[in-house]
């Protein structure tokens, strides 16, 4: 929702033509609603000290002010910035050449097709940079200027560059249609780094990023709280299954150290997730650890820059060297996933210690070839294997009252073609599976619209509309199928699928994967089950 | 004839037009793309603007059943309760009924001295006007609604480890 209108505008707005402005001319609102709140200024400094190079300009500042604090040289800072990357990225320098503006991806960002901002189509986001690409370092663009579309750095642009490039969830759906492969998320990622240099950024992104640098996770909670979080699941299990288990938490000499996202800890329903690994890990033996350094498997420095990505992403390899494990086990979680399975070879490979192996499955023996380089196993695959070799027992009629569809979380989906393994998993702990339609799936699955970031309640405007298309999809198959719970394996879907079911298809429960696994699991020893893991009755339990 | 019946006879065509109001009130470049596609999963905002349209104008003629309105504006009023307008923009899609009817049978009716006829038939777009507004009101609601509950789902075992979970905070009504 916009601002309310003025008396005088609101005459004028018995015309409700929109302005018939080029898109270089309409101008940029900044009111509430449209931009994410900024980074705190003691984040900022903390942030860079630990990172050089890749913040700057700590202050308090407001985007709704004409003011935004900017250093004296700031068109310098960026326009060198943005040199610098077109000599280092190769990726970049064509990704600003090759486009040819064939409008395959004009429709399919999510953020568009909900919103119908034009700057949202991928092709004119892009642009915004590509306009000061040629602005500033073509020749064509230097002496003909806008008949090139080129444009020249100004304030109004970069401020542009805030709004727009913080409505991009990079979630790379657009860069599947590109005839030229061009990936729009790394364009994103390009403008954002720039935009860094000169203390634009938002606190979401960044305050996760100092915490997880600091103590190990996105909230910044120590070890002993952790420990004390951990023993509340251990506790909620017990009450659940008459089991009590024992977690190792930073203990050496396991196999097999397990990493997932920290939400999956803090945040419901992330923590029925967490529970359900838990509940798996016991009925399987597994020799493993948590970490509590290591307790943040996503990654919010793939939002900021690819140094404060390399800097977070290598706790996982350190941890598992100090706790001597030989192989990750990687919990539900989307974006750390393309960080492993796209840039953690490259960036830290060489940090792996030697008593690292390529991941087998200590209960079936499976090799998992594909973890070769990273040494890192998703949970749906492993658990995927121990179904598919009949290592767990499962009594789908607990899940007997779930009408299942399963959400592709952009990252484990395009960033690493994970489709079959989890379907195959949820399939085998429900009896009630039906997918959204073919074009809102699988590598065409839409975005949740709260990734790479934008998770944050401030822009619920903006998220829902992005989330439309989502929602859309899924409200076809609860009208036609019943569809009640939409699972998924990430934990910012499992966060902001709940507003976005609330509003578009509301009476959908959002759940992990694993959650549904460990309804269905029969872990021995255990009592009668009458509730799960939400402790809500099962089906046949409902009343005394 | 009748003007409610002229209508009814015209109903698919009236639809169309009224859609086509409502799409030009997105900016230009994003009606050629909304304009050229109808399928519901590509173009979920182009679809739930031509259904509403293709089932709102019977429901004006018939005008019997409240509930079937406000189904029918549900979807769009939700959708145009979270773009960019604002509220008096977002709703202004009504009354662009009024304009096209106007538009359609104001000289003939006119001419016939029956534009009473017009102006009682328009006091039914009014009120779809009111019952549209309900729902955005709802849905901006909602909206707010949804902010406050997701921050307390994020910290539901930070509160707990900080002994403040003498009463569930995320609990949606009073046990």
């Amino acid at each position: 929702m916009a601002n309310i209108l003025k008396p005088d505008e609101m005459i004028r707005s018995i015309n409700y033509t929109p302005p018939a402005t080029e898109w270089m001319e309409t101008p940029i609102d900044l009111s509430p609603g449209r931009f994410a709140y900024p980074a705190k200024l003691d984040k900022v400094e903390y942030l860079m000290h630990e990172v050089p190079g890749v913040f700057g300009n700590p202050r308090t500042w407001n985007p709704e002010d004409a003011d935004w604090k900017l250093p004296s040289n700031w068109k310098e800072i960026v326009v060198n910035g943005f040199k610098e990357r077109l000599d280092k990225y190769r990726s970049l320098k064509v990704f600003m050449d090759i486009c040819v503006r064939c409008g395959a991806c004009a429709d399919k960002c999510h953020f568009f097709i909900g919103g119908g901002d034009p700057k949202n189509m991928p092709v004119l986001r892009a642009e915004l940079m590509r306009s000061i690409y040629r602005g500033e370092f073509t020749l064509a663009g230097k002496i003909l200027g806008k008949l090139t579309g080129a444009r020249v750095m100004e304030e109004d642009v970069l401020k542009e560059w805030f709004l727009y490039f913080y409505q991009c969830t990079e979630c790379r759906r657009c860069s599947l249609y590109c005839p030229y492969g061009i990936d729009t998320a790394e364009v994103t990622m390009m403008a954002r780094e720039l935009l860094h240099l000169v203390g634009i950024n938002i606190n979401w992104i960044l305050e996760p990023a100092a915490n997880c640098t600091r103590t190990g996770n996105h909230l910044g909670i120590q070890p002993h709280a952790f420990k004390d979080i951990v023993e509340f699941m251990v506790d909620d299990i017990e009450t659940i299954t008459g089991k009590r288990m024992n977690v190792p938490l930073n203990e050496k000499g396991h196999e097999v150290l397990f990493i997932t996202p920290s939400g999956d800890a803090f945040a419901d329903p992330g923590i029925y997730t967490f529970m359900g690994y838990l509940m798996l890990f016991d009925a399987i033996g597994l020799d493993y650890t948590l970490s509590t350094y290591a307790s943040e498997g996503g990654n919010f420095g793939l939002f900021t820059h690819s140094d404060m990505m390399k800097a977070i992403n290598g706790k996982m390899y350190s941890e598992a060297n100090r706790l001597g494990c030989k192989w990750i086990l990687g919990g539900e979680c989307g974006h750390m996933w393309r960080v492993v399975n796209q840039y953690m070879d490259t960036m830290n490979g060489s940090l792996q210690g030697p008593q690292m192996q390529t991941p087998v499955n200590p209960i079936t023996g499976t090799v998992f070839k594909n973890a070769k380089q990273t040494k890192m196993v998703h949970i749906a695959e492993f658990t995927a294997d121990l179904i598919k070799h009949n290592k767990l027992k499962l009594d789908k009629s607990r899940n007997s009252d779930i009408i299942a569809t399963w959400h592709d979380s952009c990252n484990t989906a395009r960033g690493m073609g994970m489709f079959e393994e989890p379907r195959y998993v949820l399939q085998n702990v429900v009896d009630q599976f039906y997918d959204m339609p073919t074009n809102t799936i699988r590598e065409q699955t839409f975005c949740c619209a709260g990734g790479s970031g934008l998770n944050t309640e401030e822009i619920m405007d903006i998220r829902m509309r992005g989330g439309l298309p989502r929602g859309n999809a899924l409200k076809y198959v609860q009208d036609k199928h019943g569809v009640n719970t939409m699972a998924c394996v990430c934990a910012i879907d499992r966060a902001t699928l709940i507003p976005l079911a609330d509003y578009w298809a509301p009476g959908v429960k959002i759940t992990g994967l694993h959650e549904l696994v460990a309804n269905a699991l029969i872990l021995d020893g255990e009592e009668e089950r009458t509730m799960n893991l939400r402790q809500e009755p099962l089906p046949g339990f409902e009343e005394e | 004839m009748g003007l409610e019946q002229s209508i009814a006879e015209r109903s698919e065509e009236l639809a169309g037009k009224w859609a086509d109001l409502i799409l030009g009130t997105y900016p230009s470049e994003t009606q050629a793309v909304w304009r050229s596609n109808k399928e519901r999963f590509s173009n979920p905002v182009g679809h739930a603007i031509h259904t509403a349209a293709t089932q709102l104008v019977p429901l004006l003629v018939a005008w019997n059943d409240a509930d079937a309105v406000a189904a029918a504006l549900t979807q769009l009023v939700k959708i145009r309760a979270v773009q960019d307008f604002a509220p008096s923009q977002a709703l202004s899609f009504v009354f662009l009924f009024k304009k096209l009817l106007r538009q359609e049978f104001a000289k003939e009716l006119s001419a016939q001295g029956a534009l009473e006829e017009l102006l009682a038939f328009e006091t039914r777009v009014d009120n779809l006007a009111v019952i549209a507004f309900d729902i955005y009101v709802a849905a901006r609601d909602q909206v707010m609604r949804m902010r406050v509950e997701e921050v307390k789902r994020a910290h539901v075992n930070i509160v707990r480890r900080a002994n403040l979970m003498h009463s569930d905070v995320t609990a949606q009504k009073a046990e």
